[in-house]
């Protein structure tokens, strides 16, 4: 008991004040590192039905869709929106339908970009291969993100312990990270009694 | 005490070009929000490096190139 009080470090004044200096600072990545959680969340918690949706519309309605032309020159029919720049596309080849997930990215200057992220025949493995990635994704950004942070205390409290603070900056990404993942995993095996 | 002409030439002269972005720049630069920044990294559409402190910076020429390939 004694061993696992210890580790509670009341935080003083001044890490009181750096961790809403820091949230502060970083209040727009947070909110978009938040927010992209959230997305990743619901298309892993609606994986199956998502899935369903986007094969029946490339059973279904294939002549209707529009046609998506990536950058490598292969054109793709759409089925579905995963999220303002992502979608779930097919094609037939020789008989047999092969499932992308396609990003069409809008920078500066009027370049687009259309990328096929991920690809296959069978879209719940696409999809989970493009649910991974972005897991990924959440990871670069955590660890850049409290790299960032770090650096940012280190300038403005020179000299000073802000460990308490960067820590508990971090375990709050990681937890909104792990969230999705434990999300997921409650998803794909159903619920456990 | 700076001449006139001192003056004038050091508040004309061209601005230093920068070697590396931070993701913020990077976004801004490219008119994108940073998960897509990001995505373009774990991609290997956009290199990065690592600073000493283990931040990623995104270094001038990627960022140009990035947009003179589409």
């Amino acid at each position: 008991m004694r061993h696992i009080m210890n580790h509670y470090q009341k935080p003083t004044v001044q890490q009181e004040q750096a961790a809403v200096e820091v949230k502060t600072a970083f209040a727009e990545h947070l909110n978009q590192f938040n927010a992209s959680c959230d997305a990743v969340r619901d298309i892993e918690g609606n994986q199956s039905s998502i899935a369903n949706e986007a094969f029946k519309s490339a059973l279904l309605s294939h002549k209707q869709n529009k046609i998506i032309q990536t950058d490598d020159e292969m054109e793709w029919r759409h089925d579905l929106d995963l999220s303002k720049i992502s979608s779930i596309c097919h094609r037939r080849i020789a008989g047999q339908i092969e499932f992308a997930v396609v990003e069409s990215l809008s920078l500066k200057h009027g370049t687009e970009m259309k990328d096929v992220l991920n690809r296959g025949d069978n879209v719940r493995k696409v999809l989970q291969g493009f649910i991974r990635d972005q897991r990924q994704v959440l990871r670069l950004w955590k660890d850049d993100l409290n790299a960032r942070v770090k650096e940012h205390l280190a300038e403005k409290y020179p000299g000073q312990d802000m460990s308490l603070v960067a820590d508990s900056f971090e375990y709050k990404m990681t937890r909104a990270i792990s969230e999705t993942y434990v999300h997921a995993q409650s998803q794909s095996h159903g619920m456990r009694v | 005490m700076a001449t006139d002409n001192e003056t004038i030439q050091a508040t004309t002269s061209p601005p230093v070009e920068r070697l590396a972005y931070s993701i913020e720049e990077a976004a801004q630069m490219l008119g994108i929000n940073y998960h897509s920044i990001y995505r373009l990294i774990q991609r290997g559409k956009l290199k990065a490096c690592r600073a000493l402190r283990g931040k990623l910076l995104i270094s001038r020429d990627e960022l140009l190139k990035l947009l003179k390939s589409e």
